[in-house]
């Protein structure tokens, strides 16, 4: 402690008002905040304050991935990592630019964005397109809105349509066939039997996603994708490890229950209705895709869903229907991205409707 | 009941009430939170009585600061204080002529007596915590038995063995004023000093008693009078006072006895040997934290955790308002990534420390922000907390960018001031401070504008009658000033 003490003291006079880096004052700060506890002090009252802070807050979203970027890693290898640390420079260097600019803090919900991205593109992207990806997310979804908290849409799922619509081929040629590559196999089942049967079947297509092999009358077995050894983006694939994370987000209550109760409970019944009442592929179509991640980490972001609770209810149903029509009545193969940008332009409206009905409940109370 | 939360402090004061050690000297400050008592009514050197009249406050209805002892008045010794010093030297007579006992006037004239004695200091409005108008016939009484703010003096403390007066204090006060109803508010709690009360309360003739469970703040008078659906008119007056004042009231209408001496708790995290004190007004301050202090620097406030201001630096003797002194250590020392650890030794309102599973622990609070002020990022947890249900955050965003007149159809008025939500906020935003000075801005305006239209009409009706062409002009100056106040008020 107090050696990391010294070492920013002795870096302090740089960025002071005459230091050669003044402007980059945000940078130091944003060191010694994640560094060092703050000794800021209460003004007013209340003298004393919560511990949870924002730090915090983004701090157990990172937490609660680390299960999906543990598989991510073992089943595409360390080069996740590398479109991880890419995201994190480039990103960081976008939110810096803005806080130098803006002379504002660095703001911590950058630290999400960073990881969420890479974890929702196909394990074999372009670094560089990781760059420009997360740069234009940020920029983009974030910092011309005002910076965090002012945003509508979720950062990284911009930077991810954004790829989509401007890399079309390529993104659909980095798919990779999820295979246990960076420190063997060592999951406890025998998983290459498990998916024998698949593989040869999806074989033609070798890197093909469940969605898409599904549109072509091939059905991976539902194992597969509970554990994650389908092609798909690097983080999404494995449901369980997404569900670990996000069943532990949902319990120190960094994310909304009704928003995940109510996408996954809204996806299933609409996709059991589409399918004639199908209980199988119902479970298989949510435990496909995206819908896992976009529900547990990407809907739950609090700065773009609604703030009241029954608006989060609607919020969460607007996004799992709308993903499963998406899926099942649509060209495209996955519709969890559109939903949740969709529910994100729905989200002012719905938080204006629900307000407007607590206002006017608080008139009747008098 | 929505909302509330107890936060979970340490150095909570136990139950009995302490006499302080003698002092020679009295400091009576004569300003407190609502108070400034500018008519200085005795000279410096003059010897004084007990319950003789230091001074008044001409802006407050000309409630007086009565002298807590006999003594001799000095003025210039401590800036904005009268210092008594000789204690007890003084003659007795002033104290046989205030012992009157009870009278036979009307109720007005016992109303004016409370403010005779130094009591309507433990008055004030349930709605707006302001100072009540005498004068003015309450459309409601709220009596709370209970404090549940940390660390202060609540009912625990004063009503042991004071339940007869307490009731004896609440059919005086329901005398006043016949016509308003009054309510008793008692704790839902199996203790046997609270299940004694709320008998007491029960057999009371004609008052309605209030059972509230012992969350934070449902024991505020502005949560009851909503609750309890008393009017919330710009006119309507709604007197709510605490344990001790009605025990004030008692011993000023049945026993001639001026209210000169509060207890205090004297606690808080950075208190070694938290206790409530009986003490008299004007009783040194440091006399009262002499020797109970474990940790230094320390932040002395002025009643409590969530509530208080920081006692005025001038200020060195107990005001006629205090309710308890919260004393907190100042942060000295950073951690390292603190905000990444497991946090076994923190409790926090939502579930994000391993502490909050430990629910039998408190926690040692330090008056830091403990965190960096950031923009709101929507978490929902104020909305969670408020007891009045309304929507912190949203108002927030909305006077951030200057819309008071939307935190008006938000509700903002119905903020009683808790201070949950900024305490709960991971942004570290203030919100109760955002809040009060947006409702308080409303509440002037509505005044403004009201008084204005009283004088336009008033003006109109003049004109009407000297010569009747002249009332449209009048009328059209009265809007028009209405909405520059409007305007201004942004």
């Amino acid at each position: 402690m107090k050696l990391v003490r010294d070492v920013l003291d002795r870096f302090e006079p740089l960025f002071s008002e005459r230091g050669v880096f003044r402007r980059f004052r945000p940078v130091f700060d944003a060191g010694e905040a994640i560094l060092l506890s703050p000794l800021d002090r209460t003004t007013v009252a209340p003298h004393v304050r919560d511990p949870l802070d924002v730090k915090r807050y983004m701090t157990l979203v990172i937490v609660a991935l680390m299960p999906a970027l543990a598989a991510a890693v073992y089943f595409f290898g360390l080069r996740v990592l590398a479109m991880v640390i890419v995201s994190y420079v480039a990103g960081g260097a976008v939110e810096v630019l803005f806080a130098v600019v803006r002379r504002e803090e660095i703001n911590e919900g950058f630290l999400v964005t960073g990881l969420l991205f890479p974890l929702v593109l196909p394990p074999a992207t372009p670094l560089w397109m990781v760059a420009v990806g997360v740069a234009f997310g940020v920029l983009v979804g974030k910092e011309l809105f005002g910076g965090t908290g002012r945003n509508l849409f979720n950062p990284a799922l911009v930077g991810r349509i954004f790829l989509v619509l401007a890399y079309p081929k390529t993104l659909a040629d980095s798919w990779l066939y999820a295979r246990p590559q960076a420190f063997g196999d060592v999951l406890p089942m025998d998983l290459d039997a498990i998916t024998a049967a698949t593989q040869s079947a999806v074989d033609v297509m070798s890197s093909a996603t469940p969605l898409v092999a599904a549109k072509n009358g091939v059905l991976v077995p539902l194992w597969n994708l509970f554990f994650g050894t389908v092609s798909g983006s690097a983080g999404e694939t494995s449901a369980a490890a997404l569900m670990l994370g996000g069943l532990f987000l949902l319990f120190v209550g960094v994310s909304s229950w009704r928003t995940v109760a109510a996408t996954l409970g809204a996806f299933a019944v609409t996709t059991f209705a589409l399918h004639g009442g199908s209980f199988h592929m119902t479970l298989w179509h949510m435990l496909a895709g995206g819908l896992m991640i976009g529900a547990f980490f990407m809907a739950t972001d609090p700065v773009s869903s609604p703030m009241t609770k029954a608006g989060r209810v609607a919020y969460g149903a607007i996004i799992g229907v709308s993903s499963a029509l998406i899926r099942n009545l649509t060209g495209y193969v996955e519709g969890v991205m559109f939903a949740i940008l969709l529910g994100n332009i729905f989200a002012p409206i719905l938080d204006e409707v629900f307000i407007n009905l607590s206002v006017r409940r608080l008139r009747e109370e008098g | 009941m929505r909302g509330g939360f107890n936060v979970p402090a340490a150095g909570l004061p136990p139950a009995g009430v302490e006499e302080p050690p003698a002092t020679d000297r009295l400091l009576v400050p004569l300003t407190s939170r609502r108070f400034t008592f500018t008519d200085v009514r005795v000279d410096d050197g003059q010897s004084v009585s007990a319950g003789q009249v230091l001074a008044v406050d001409p802006d407050r209805y000309d409630v007086p600061l009565l002298a807590p002892a006999s003594g001799t008045a000095r003025l210039s010794e401590a800036e904005g204080h009268v210092v008594l010093v000789g204690l007890g030297a003084g003659s007795a007579a002033g104290e046989a002529l205030l012992r009157g006992g009870p009278d036979d006037r009307g109720s007005s004239a016992t109303t004016s007596r409370l403010v005779e004695l130094g009591v309507w200091q433990f008055l004030s409005d349930a709605r707006t915590g302001e100072v009540v108008d005498p004068d003015a016939a309450p459309a409601g009484i709220i009596a709370t038995a209970l404090r549940l703010e940390p660390f202060l003096a609540g009912g625990e403390a004063q009503l042991r063995g004071a339940l007869d007066r307490l009731a004896r204090g609440l059919t005086s006060l329901a005398a006043l004023a016949p016509d308003a109803p009054l309510f008793v508010v008692v704790p839902d709690c199996d203790d046997p000093l609270a299940s004694e009360l709320r008998e007491t309360a029960v057999a009371l003739k004609g008052a309605h008693v209030v059972v509230v469970p012992l969350r934070f703040p449902f024991d505020e008078p502005a949560h009851i009078a909503r609750v309890a659906g008393l009017p919330s008119g710009l006119d309507d007056v709604v007197w709510a006072l605490r344990a001790e004042g009605v025990l004030a009231v008692d011993a000023a209408l049945n026993e001639g006895r001026p209210a000169t001496e509060r207890v205090v708790s004297v606690a808080g995290p950075a208190v070694g040997e938290p206790v409530h004190v009986r003490a008299p007004l004007g009783y040194p301050v440091e006399g009262l934290l002499h020797g109970r202090l474990c940790r230094q620097p320390a932040r002395v406030v002025n009643g409590g955790l969530l509530t208080g201001e920081t006692l005025a630096p001038g200020q060195l003797g107990l005001d006629c308002e205090c309710a308890g002194l919260t004393v907190l250590a100042e942060p000295t020392r950073q951690t390292l990534v603190s905000f990444a650890r497991p946090g076994v030794s923190r409790r926090s309102y939502s579930r994000t420390f391993v502490g909050t599973l430990r629910t039998d622990m408190a926690m040692r609070y330090r008056a830091a922000l403990s965190g960096e002020l950031r923009p709101c990022i929507s978490c929902g947890q104020c909305t969670d907390v408020c007891p009045a249900g309304i929507l912190p955050g949203v108002i927030h965003k909305h006077l951030y960018a200057d819309r008071i007149e939307e935190a008006q159809r938000l509700r903002v008025d119905l903020c009683i001031g808790c201070g949950l939500c900024s305490f709960v906020c991971p942004s570290k935003i203030d919100l109760r401070r955002q809040l009060l000075a947006a409702a308080g801005e409303l509440r002037e305006e509505a005044r403004t504008i009201r008084a204005e239209q009283a004088a336009a009409e008033e003006a109109a009706r003049l004109a009407e009658e000297s010569e009747p062409e002249a009332s449209g002009p009048a009328g059209e100056t009265g809007g028009s000033t209405t909405g520059a106040v409007v305007e201004g008020a942004r």
